[in-house]
């Protein structure tokens, strides 16, 4: 970053966006340029102060002048007094109040301050069933922008520069993907918003869609625009009741305001938008799938080339998140927007976090961000201060990242470098309490359910892949299975027919290639480290810690466990079936697994 | 409302950004429960059905109750935002009935903010 | 019969002339067996012509099976019987008695070069005569027919309107019963194969009656790190059923889904419309008893 003499720290909360923060961004830099300041002094947009009811309210720092009621009109008489005379102006001059506040500011929190609103800029912010308060946002102004005063080629140039990439794991270039449908001469054309998020342990879309329906609506129809389609589609998974309606509502609500249907803000552009539900089948997110579940086919991916095609005809297919960017670059320009992220990977990313982590949520981020500041300063660490071990992004496409790579940068680039993917989104944290052999099989288990059974290498190949991981985490693993497991995984990426395939052997690769001492532990010593392979593991009780307050053989459904009251109670390893039962029950941590 | 025009926005964009940022209007309180299907799950409806409730059983009538989508931090839901006039919106998070409560009769009708349960006090940073 | 065992014959019969067929033909001519090659199309090959290409290696399809659709063709040892269909089998390994229809083709396949003349010129050209299948009657109660009658009635279209009408149909009585799907079939004229192929395919769809709660623990990963099978394996116990299956009160059906996206809140059950998060297998326990009736 560039250091200036003097920073303006202008607010870039929600409040004070509203009230035209951004506007008066744009003026303090038209006027710092004009006074050849620019290199002196920069403007900094800063998470928010706390003192919304003042806003738009501006920090100069170092002096820690506060400025409030900010109109673009100050702008001038800003830079003109106290940039260029250092004559802080009076009249716009705040003071906080001195006593501190009880109650932490959202700047102060790790959870929000590390995070950058472009995809979820309404979250928590508008009523989503309320029209009338995304608009009341900026809503639909970039439409309007698009309709009357810009051409396909201008609006394709625009997202080209912004540098947007598809968010729906792959990252291609939507400029690109939007430049070649638009060539295209066939029609009727389609728009496809892909909301399938298949991903287990992941929910961006579902929250956006739930949270700002119509940012994704508005990006669709200037998708519509730019490539000449009239209808659209936005495939839900049937798992996501409440996304569903609340789309429906908004594709209701935009129709009545003739922003949808025929003859769009009187500029006799038409389109529609209509609601798909999928039906819980995990490649259906795959394109060539999905067009063939919205067709009635049976929804099993295709070669591609030729491009995929939506009976016949052309069909752009782009994911929840990358629509809902689209006005926001309209809006604020490519510029802004590629000013934001890495050299291959710009704007922001939104990762769902889950697993042991404290504050699991939803998260957006700028890209580049490291991995630690996401699950430290951002989740805030592993519960009861436990260590990490690991997080699993790409979901079953990805892989591992240790412990060891958490200072790495996040984009696309950097993501696949480490053997794992960007995926939609989805990161779990694990911590020693997860086995790693077992997320693998998990993640196996998961694929070979999903695999559509077209292809052999895929549909076998997962299943023979999974066959080895349960023989290991039921301690029946052989020294060779890891190293044909990695053979495996190279022959199914090779040969497979479709993403799910090439990227299936991912998880047990990344972790095998991390975490093989796991493994060897689980073929040559039969343990699972971290207590969770069943056939591995055995339930004890410290006879030390253990009160006998008959809490655990209360609760064992076996009645496994005996011991007098008040005295230590032992588990009858023959009737014990491992369930944790009285793991779950014990006060006093007596219960031990090994 | 019927068709709109390019140039319609700007008033509905008007219209609500007064109601939006309680400049004016009658409103004094704003109180948003956050209603994604996390919020859902951990039991915002019934947080928005106690303050419906209370809002009706003392006859206000310059409180607004409004839903919104989630927040980020599912973990920590149900959350509510409650936001007065002139003052900067204050975060709860992992609500109940009681809670919803004692917010209501001391930071909304009252003015001041129960620490105890506050997250933090602010906006998030668009943009 | 037990004096006939131990002659063997050395004659084979091959059933189905599509490319794995033909190359066991090839083989066992070769190795100077007498091949009886039986098709009930009217030509070898099967249908691998009809592919562009094979997986895992992504041959040609028509350059793998060309050379043997023409040595099967020509092999002096090789007998094609297609046509044909098999009309009963006797006998034991080594020694067997087939009995095989041939339908009439009303072409003398010693003088036919295959030139393709007769099929161009023939009125009622390349309709392969089958003999239709029989359609089952469909049972339904005159209740249920009308409703799904209406569900269907709701969507109009070809294939792509069935996935919203079995959405529908699982959604109002909780499964697919087979009357409602040959209906489906009948009415939009569509083979039943095909609708159930899309019924078994997608997750969401049951094929046998469920019970009043539908109860699922979610197994996305975030929940599965967090213990969600030791919640699965607790209501297995408890409810003494497993996964994807029904008590045989009717009253619980219990399935696992793969996140239901509120992972924040993991692990998290569903039982009908309602959502629980953040359960130990007890506290999960405990909720399910109270559904029970
Ligand atoms: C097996 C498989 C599953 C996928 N699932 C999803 C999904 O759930 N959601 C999604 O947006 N993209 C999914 N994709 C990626 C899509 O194929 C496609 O790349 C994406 O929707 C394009 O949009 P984008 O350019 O905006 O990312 C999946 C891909 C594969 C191979
Ligand atoms: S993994 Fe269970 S809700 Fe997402």
């Amino acid at each position: 970053m560039k250091s200036y003499r003097t920073n303006v720290m202008l607010c870039g909360g929600t409040g004070c966006v509203s009230n035209g923060a951004f506007k008066i961004k744009d003026a303090l830099e038209r006027e710092l340029k004009k006074h050849n300041l620019e290199n002196e002094v920069g403007v900094i947009m800063t998470g928010c102060n706390g003192f919304c009811a003042q806003g738009p309210v501006a920090v100069v720092k170092p002096d820690e002048i506060f400025y409030q009621l900010l109109k673009e009109e100050d702008a001038a008489h800003i830079v003109e007094e106290h940039f260029l005379k250092g004559r802080p102006v009076k009249e716009l001059l705040y003071t906080p109040p001195a006593e501190k506040s009880p109650v932490p500011k959202m700047s102060d929190i790790g959870f929000f301050s590390k995070q950058r609103l472009i995809a979820l800029r309404n979250r928590g912010m508008i009523d989503p069933e309320q029209i009338d308060e995304y608009i009341g946002r900026d809503g639909y102004k970039a439409l309007a922008k698009v309709l009357t005063s810009m051409k396909s080629e201008e609006v394709i140039q625009e997202v080209s520069d912004s540098g947007l990439r598809g968010r729906g794991g792959a990252g291609f270039p939507t400029g690109r993907k939007w430049e070649s449908r638009r060539k295209d001469p066939r029609t009727p054309k389609y728009i496809v918003c892909n909301a399938d998020e298949g991903d287990p342990g992941a929910f961006m879309d579902r929250s956006i869609v739930e949270a700002d329906p119509h940012s994704v609506i508005e990006g669709m129809i200037i998708g519509a625009y730019v490539v000449g389609a009239s209808k659209g589609y936005v495939y839900i998974r049937m798992e996501y009741p409440l996304a569903v309606k609340r789309m429906r509502l908004a594709i209701e609500q935009a129709r009545e305001y003739g922003l949808l249907g025929e003859d769009i803000f009187g500029t006799g552009f038409d389109f529609d938008i209509d609601i798909f539900q999928g039906a819980g089948a995990f490649v259906c997110g795959e394109t060539t799938a999905l067009v063939s579940s919205i067709e009635g086919r049976i929804p099993e991916p295709r070669q591609r080339p030729p491009r995929t095609t939506l009976w016949g005809k052309p069909v752009v297919i782009n994911n929840v998140e990358t629509w809902a960017n689209v006005p926001a670059i309209i809006n604020r320009g490519a510029k802004w927007f590629s000013s934001i992220g890495t050299e291959t990977s710009k704007g922001t990313k939104v990762f769902s976090l889950a697993g042991d982590i404290n504050n699991a949520g939803l998260v957006e981020v700028p890209m580049g961000i490291t991995l630690r500041e996401i699950v430290f300063d951002i989740g805030g660490g592993i519960p009861k201060g436990m260590e990490f071990k690991a997080v699993q992004t790409g979901g079953p496409s990805g892989g591992v990242i240790p412990a060891s790579q958490l200072d790495l940068p996040v984009d696309y680039e950097q993501l696949n470098a480490a053997g794992s993917m960007m995926g939609s989104g989805g990161m779990i944290i694990m911590s020693r309490k997860s086995c790693m052999v077992d997320v693998a099989r998990y993640f196996l288990e998961f694929l070979n359910d999903e695999s559509c059974g077209k292809c052999t290498p895929c549909r076998e190949g997962s299943g023979e892949m999974l066959r080895i991981l349960e023989r290991i985490c039921q301690g029946e693993g052989r020294p060779e299975d890891l190293d044909t497991l990695e053979e495996l995984g190279e022959a199914i990426r090779e040969a497979s027919l479709c993403g799910l395939g090439q990227s299936l052997p991912n998880p047990v690769l990344s972790s095998l290639e991390h975490f093989r001492d796991e493994y060897e532990a689980h073929i040559n010593d039969k343990k699972c480290p971290a207590g969770v392979c069943k056939a591995l593991i055995t339930f004890t009780i410290d006879k030390e810690k253990c009160k006998g307050c008959r809490l655990c053989a209360k609760n064992c459904p076996q009645e496994a466990i005996s011991g007098e009251a008040k005295e230590p109670h032992t588990i009858d390893q023959d009737k014990c079936i491992k369930c944790g039962v009285c793991l779950d029950a014990c006060k006093f941590d007596a219960v031990l697994v090994a | 409302m019927g068709k709109i025009r390019p140039e319609d926005l700007e008033k509905i964009r008007e219209r609500m950004a007064r109601t939006i940022n309680m400049r004016e209007g009658d409103a004094r309180a704003r109180v948003t429960v956050h209603m994604g299907t996390c919020g859902i799950a951990a039991g915002a409806r019934k947080i928005m059905s106690t303050l419906m409730d209370l809002v009706e059983e003392r006859g206000i009538d310059d409180v607004v109750v409004t839903t919104s989508g989630c927040a980020g931090l599912c973990s920590r839901e149900p959350m509510l935002t409650v936001e007065l006039k002139g003052e900067a919106p204050v975060k709860y998070v992992d609500m109940d009935e009681d809670k919803t409560k004692s917010i209501f009769s001391e930071h909304i009708i009252s003015g001041k903010v129960v620490k105890e349960y506050a997250l933090a006090i602010g906006s998030e940073r668009v943009g | 019969m037990s004096s006939n065992t131990g002659e063997k014959v050395g004659a084979v019969l091959v059933v189905g002339a599509g490319v794995g067929g033909m190359q066991a033909s090839l083989d066992l001519a070769e190795a100077g067996y007498k091949v009886y090659l039986v098709d009930k199309g009217p030509s070898i090959g099967g249908v691998m012509a009809q592919l562009d290409k094979t997986f895992p290696t992504n041959d040609c399809a028509m350059c793998t099976l060309a050379p043997r659709m023409v040595d099967c063709g020509g092999h002096l040892n090789i007998e094609k019987l297609t046509y044909s269909e098999i009309e009963s089998i006797e006998g034991e390994a080594g020694n067997f008695n087939v009995k095989i229809r041939k339908k009439a083709r009303s072409v003398d396949p010693d003088k036919c070069t295959g030139c393709g003349e007769c099929s161009e010129h023939c009125l009622v050209k390349n309709i392969v005569y089958l003999e239709p299948p029989a359609v089952p009657k469909i049972e339904l109660e005159a209740d249920d027919l009308s409703k799904v009658d209406e569900i269907i009635g709701r969507y109009s279209g070809g294939r792509e309107s069935l996935l919203p009408i079995l959405q529908s149909i699982n959604t109002e009585f909780n499964w697919l019963p087979e009357g409602m799907l040959r209906r489906v079939a009948e009415i939009k004229q569509i083979p039943i194969e095909h609708i159930l192929r899309l019924a078994t395919f997608y997750k969401s769809f049951s094929l046998e009656p469920r019970g009043k709660h539908i109860v699922t623990v979610c197994t996305g990963t975030a929940c599965h790190v967090k213990g969600a099978p030791r919640i699965l394996e607790r209501f297995e116990r408890d409810l003494g059923i497993q996964t994807g299956q029904t008590t045989s009160d009717m009253q619980f059906t219990l399935e696992a889904v793969r996140c239901i996206g509120c992972c924040g809140l993991s692990p998290v059950i569903t039982i009908g419309e309602d959502l629980y998060g953040k359960l130990s297998p007890a506290e999960a326990a405990k909720i399910l008893e109270r559904y029970r009736d």
